[in-house]
């Protein structure tokens, strides 16, 4: 083949990868109140955002798409999982007419786009285990809904402990980006309270393929228990490789955030031996809007919901809840609403503390039934324990929310 | 000392089965002269079609082989139907047939297997592993290891040894005088297309059981074939071994010390051989 037509086909699978966008046009009436779903169809979270879809298009379905009496115009929009396209995705969006928005998935993306929310003045609703939305980089307009990182790994430190407590070396396998770091400081924090030892700390690439490297790494470091914080496809695939490597069921394997019933099924009963998962949501949750949702989203779509669609619906419905509370669209007076706002949802009690936009929430922590125990297919893991301990003050660094 | 032997292992392992994708598409690339997007979609149907053979005749064995089997039976009608009409037509209209083709293949998936991943277990004799001495190791990595190393050198045989195999090498050099020659070109190039399938289905049969099965695993794949091609030079069937394997073991010894680099090392692995030599390691142009 010829130097140029090899050049050619590189040239043009650049152009492929980089250059195809979903254009979408599309013009709300001014009565409408616009709501945009920035949710992935492609990159890393491909497989999340029609999950995430789901669960909003379920809690605007239940209101018939009207608020306050005004019909809603719901759009949602494709961020790639990259910070570059979900900005741009957002402005456009906004442009459009829409002055609410939810999402994305991916905390990094997430940190951009709160910025644009920010600009523009626009209400921002995410759900995700940065803790700088509602810390460093907290403002007026963003929100935060899934538990903070150091009530998560409070919850299952603590929790995890007390099932095993002679388990002392931790080996730590964490996504490197914001929600992973996050975490992993948090862990090694309350380890302090239990006199654990980290034996180890590999940070890997969102969207890693290839995890032998990293379970191998593990095992010569003979930990006691692997707890990862990573996500999604990260999460099972690194837990698909502990177990072919002989770790778990042996050694105890901690999922530190899972999406809970969606990494579960993915994995086969013997995987899930010994494995023990904190997650923001779990579809047995013994509350009233837990057991409709689950029920009606699993006659919909066959499985029970995790937590992706499942705090796209209770954002959604969070959202709706400040409308009436504030009984106006008005997007500054919605915001002043959900600051002091209190409501029942999918997880239990929750409020936000108007001083940081940080839900506070319990957080689940589960143990994965052994094969001969499940009572159906479905019947993953029990949830041992909930918690709720809100991060300490000494630790808070949204200082000042500030203005609009 | 042990970890970094262990990792090599590793590299090796990976490196086999990277090998095995770089060398079906750079057959295409070489004979076709076309960029198969498709060739990552193709991976995840062998993957896929692998635990649904499993799944009715409860044995992988017979499913390895009819699986890919399947995929190179898709592979003949994609080239038949559709590809053979765009050999005039340039490298754009063949890229958006078979990335179109790619994405139509991802969503067929999810039609048939749904979009939620799933797991399959090796088979039950290969499951646990093995003490080497210096690191534990899964019985079925070793055995795709060895599985895909023997494919790979098969494939090389028949390229090198046989008189069809002397035929394909000859139409990547020149097609046209191979035509001459009164040899079907069409043909070949169905056949090419055929066996550059089988061997992404065949890797896709082999993955299943180590990474799980998504209906994006194709994705993930497609890009390191393409820079296993690109590496190992265009169409060069050497090249692409000798890139899937450098590609896997620089993967696995990164891993060891800098683990956040493990996936830029492919690309900057690429980069760096590129610079030196444009063509690629086994590349003549």
């Amino acid at each position: 083949m010829s130097q140029q037509k090899r050049r050619d086909i590189l040239k043009i699978g650049a152009l492929a990868v980089t250059g195809l966008g979903f254009p979408a046009i599309l013009r709300a009436q001014s009565k409408d109140i616009v709501i945009l779903g920035l949710w992935d169809q492609t990159g890393a979270y491909a497989d999340v955002g029609p999950l995430n879809d789901r669960g909003m298009r379920m809690a605007l379905e239940e209101r018939d798409m009207k608020v306050l009496g005004k019909p809603i115009k719901y759009i949602t929009r494709d961020g790639a999982t990259q910070a570059g396209v979900s900005t741009r995705r957002a402005e456009e969006a906004i442009d459009e007419g829409a002055r609410f928005m939810i999402g994305p998935w991916s905390s990094g993306v997430a940190l951009a786009v709160s910025e644009v929310a920010k600009r523009r003045k626009v209400l921002h609703l995410f759900s995700g285990g940065t803790e700088d939305i509602s810390g460093a980089r907290c403002h007026r307009y963003s929100f935060q809904w899934a538990a903070s990182p150091y009530t998560a790994a409070k919850t299952v430190v603590d929790n995890f402990m007390k099932a095993n407590p002679g388990a002392k070396r931790w080996h730590l396998l964490i996504a490197d980006y914001a929600f992973g770091w996050s975490l992993e400081k948090y862990i090694k924090e309350v380890g302090k309270d239990h006199g654990l030892e980290f034996v180890g700390a590999d940070r890997h690439p969102l969207g890693e393929r290839e995890f032998s490297n990293y379970v191998q790494k593990a095992a010569a470091n003979r930990p006691d228990v692997v707890a990862m914080v990573n996500f999604g496809a990260d999460a099972v695939g690194a837990a698909r490789e502990t177990f072919n490597f002989g770790l778990t069921p042996k050694v105890p394997l901690i999922m530190t955030w899972s999406s809970g019933v969606e990494e579960l099924i993915q994995l086969a009963p013997e995987i899930r031996e010994n494995l023990w998962v904190g997650s923001n949501f779990y579809y047995t949750a013994d509350t009233t809007v837990a057991k409709r949702f689950a029920a009606s989203y699993q006659a919909k779509f066959k499985t029970p919901p995790g937590y992706a669609p499942s705090s796209a619906y209770s954002m959604t419905r969070m959202l709706l809840a400040g409308f009436d509370k504030a009984k106006s669209d008005d997007t500054q007076a919605v915001i002043r609403a959900l600051e002091t706002l209190q409501i029942n949802d999918v997880v239990g009690p929750m409020h936000v503390d108007g001083a940081t936009h940080q839900t506070l929430r319990p957080y689940f922590f589960l143990r994965c039934k052994p094969k001969a125990a499940m009572k159906h297919e479905l019947d993953l893991a029990d949830i041992v324990a909930t918690g709720d301990t809100p991060l300490p003050k000494e630790y808070a660094s949204c200082k000042d929310i500030g203005g609009f | 000392m042990t970890l970094l032997a262990g990792q090599i292992l590793n590299g090796i392992a990976t490196g086999m089965l990277y090998a095995l994708m770089g060398l079906g598409l750079a057959l295409i690339a070489g004979i076709l002269n076309i960029p198969n997007f498709a060739h990552g979609a193709l991976f995840a149907v062998g993957a896929y079609l692998t635990v649904s053979a499993i799944n009715a005749v409860g044995n992988f064995w017979i499913a390895l082989v009819v699986a890919p089997l399947g995929v190179a039976v898709l592979g003949l009608v994609i080239e038949y139907a559709g590809i053979r009409r765009l050999y005039a037509a340039g490298h754009d209209y063949q890229l958006l047939f078979t990335f179109g083709l790619s994405l139509i293949l991802a969503e067929t998936i999810i039609l048939i297997w749904g979009p939620v991943g799933i797991s399959q277990l090796p088979p039950p004799i290969l499951r646990g592993g093995i003490d080497l001495g210096f690191t534990f190791y899964p019985k079925y990595r070793l055995f795709v290891m060895v599985a895909a190393g023997l494919l790979v050198t098969a494939t090389w045989l028949f390229l090198e040894k046989t008189r069809y195999g002397a035929i394909m090498r000859a139409g990547i050099e020149n097609k046209e005088m191979v035509s001459l020659l009164g040899i079907d070109i069409h043909r070949m190039f169905t056949v090419a297309f055929a066996l550059g399938a089988w061997l992404a289905g065949i890797a896709g049969a082999l993955t299943a059981p180590i990474r799980g099965l998504s209906p994006g695993m194709g994705v993930d794949m497609l890009g390191i074939a393409f820079v296993v091609v690109a590496l190992g030079g265009m169409g060069n069937v050497l090249g692409a071994i000798a890139a899937g394997l450098l590609i896997g073991v620089a993967q696995a010894v990164v891993a060891a010390y800098w683990t956040e680099a493990s996936v830029a090392v492919i690309y900057l692995v690429m980069a760096a051989v590129l610079v030196v030599r444009p063509q690629g390691l086994f590349g003549i142009r």
